[in-house]
């Protein structure tokens, strides 16, 4: 093909944006409309998930130490812990840390305090967290045989109540937006073919003067890449806009829902670009495909 | 008489299966480079079926279809718009773009058939001044006239020099006094060498010039009265 070919017909695309106006505005609104409630499911998705997993995190398990073990035991065994794959957080509390912990429930009990302070009858132990709550039934097993831990109490059923919650959601998320992907490109489908069969004619007369399918596309395939282009751009700024104030309104929450979407919450500047990559590149994609398939029976003259 | 002719129909017969109609039943026909002929028939006698087997838009239940000594049949799909390039097709509804200029309707064919923009930069102001519309090329089709209109279409299927000009209904949206004047264009443009075959109803307008008038009815050919017998009976 002759470059000026090319730019002609390239050109002829983006003019159509203009000198269709409507139709195009109908293709963009619906196009952006449909990424949006997909970037959204995406979202949601990411967040409940980021939720859940925090929420798993919380439940720390406890590693007692033999009451038998020195300093340096422990600090081997704590040195152990950290060592295992998927440990995230691994906190040492003494004997004493254990007892302070109880100091303000003791008020009223004076005596059995001035005991327990004489004779702690606390173990000292490991708190620990870990990164994926899936493996915390065998991190729970590799930590029980260290040499000096006498018992572990892992939330094993807890942790599994979470990981099947976020397997649920996860699942429950990628269902919407496989859902919305096929509404989205039956829709702009749909709204591109409606624009297509309106300049019907126009395909009729390039085909009649001989035009091979390639060129007849072309025009067509621009127009439905810019419109995908704008579409992309339009639903990430408005879904980026509308999750930044969304973060920026959790940090002012308070009580349970501070602790649930202020501390969970992805932040912008860790789903921007992701976000903005897929809207464009996707609804790009979108508009070319739609573009390609609405053209094809027309090309038939 | 040259060696290949133009178009040529052998033996050709064409059965919608929509309905099972017979449009066309053994059609021989041929023209030859540089021919002028009349197709004339009423509605229904197998015109435009005639028309989209030389277009190839359609192919023949029976028989074969040579356009410039290629067999429509045999010719791959893709290869379609290489023959349709010699070809020029001039529309009773003009078939122009509303939202290109005069300029740009006429230019748009040698765009879209891959040709260098410098040609394309000589040739169309060439073919507005020839059809007297140089001044009118910035104008949309809109702001025109029916006549005007029609020698847009007319520029635009001479533009790309094809060697078969098809006219269907050329005079069906013009006054009479612009129909004349268009076919003195066409007989004009066949006089260089260029195959026109005419398409229409009108009996009148074919008899005021002295071409070849092959008749079809109800999908037949019934007459076929050469150039010189035209004019003889005149």
């Amino acid at each position: 093909m002759k470059l000026s070919t090319f730019g002609f017909l390239t050109g002829r695309g983006l003019r159509n944006l203009g000198t269709h106006w409507a139709m195009t505005i109908a293709c963009v609104a619906s196009l952006a409309v449909c990424m949006s409630l997909n970037t959204l499911a995406s979202l949601v998705e990411v967040n409940v998930d980021s939720m859940v997993g925090y929420l798993g995190r919380q439940n720390e398990t406890v590693v007692f130490l033999d009451p038998a073990c020195d300093d340096a035991t422990a600090a081997a065994v704590g040195e152990q812990i950290s060592a295992i794959s998927g440990v995230s957080g691994v906190t040492y509390m003494s004997k004493q840390d254990v007892l302070n912990t109880y100091e303000s429930y003791m008020e009223e009990y004076a005596a059995l305090w001035d005991e327990f302070e004489n004779d702690n009858p606390f173990k000292a132990n490991y708190r620990v967290t870990v990164s994926n709550l899936s493996q915390l039934s065998s991190i729970s097993a590799q930590m029980e045989t260290i040499p000096g831990v006498v018992k572990v109490t892992a939330p094993v059923e807890m942790g599994s109540i979470f990981v099947q919650i976020q397997q649920g959601v996860t699942r429950m998320g990628r269902a919407f937006v496989l859902v919305l992907m096929v509404v989205s490109v039956i829709t702009v489908g749909s709204t591109i073919r409606l624009s297509v069969f309106a300049r019907r004619r126009e395909i009729e007369i390039m085909k009649y003067v001989g035009a091979t399918n390639w060129l007849v596309t072309l025009p067509f395939l621009v127009e439905g890449l810019a419109m995908g282009l704008i579409s992309g751009v339009l639903s990430a700024s408005s879904v980026l806009a509308l999750y930044n104030y969304a973060v920026q309104a959790a940090g002012g929450l308070s009580g349970i829902w501070q602790i649930l979407m202020g501390t969970s919450l992805v932040p912008l500047e860790a789903v921007w670009s992701t976000v903005a990559f897929y809207s464009v590149a996707g609804g790009t994609l979108v508009g070319g495909l739609g573009s390609l398939f609405s053209i094809r029976k027309h090309l038939n003259v | 008489m040259p060696d290949i002719p133009m178009v040529n129909f052998e033996h050709v017969s064409m059965e919608y299966k929509k309905g099972g109609r017979l449009a066309l039943e053994d059609i021989n026909f041929r023209a030859d480079p540089g021919e002028f002929v009349f197709l004339l028939g009423h509605s229904g006698a197998g015109k435009s079926t005639l028309l989209k087997l030389i277009l190839r838009e359609i192919l023949p239940t029976e028989g074969k279809v040579y356009v410039n000594g290629n067999d429509m049949a045999a010719l791959r799909r893709r290869k379609i718009p290489y023959i349709r390039r010699q070809m020029g097709i001039i529309f009773q509804d003009f078939r122009l773009i509303p939202s290109m200029t005069v300029y740009e309707n006429v230019a748009f064919a040698m765009h879209v058939t891959n040709i260098a923009k410098k040609e394309i930069d000589e040739r169309v102001p060439y073919m507005l001044e020839l059809v007297h519309l140089a001044d009118k090329a910035k104008c949309y089709p809109d702001y025109l006239s029916g006549g005007e209109q029609q020698r847009v279409a007319v520029a635009r299927a001479l533009v790309h020099a094809p060697k078969l000009v098809i006219a269907d209904e050329p005079t069906g949206n013009i006054d009479p006094e612009l129909s004349l004047e268009m076919m003195e264009l066409l007989e004009q443009v066949s006089k260089t060498g260029i195959t026109v075959l005419v398409v229409t109803h009108e009996h009148e307008l074919v008899h005021r010039f002295h071409q070849r008038v092959v008749t079809l009815n109800h999908g037949r050919i019934v007459s076929d009265v050469p150039a010189a017998r035209e004019e003889a009976l005149l």
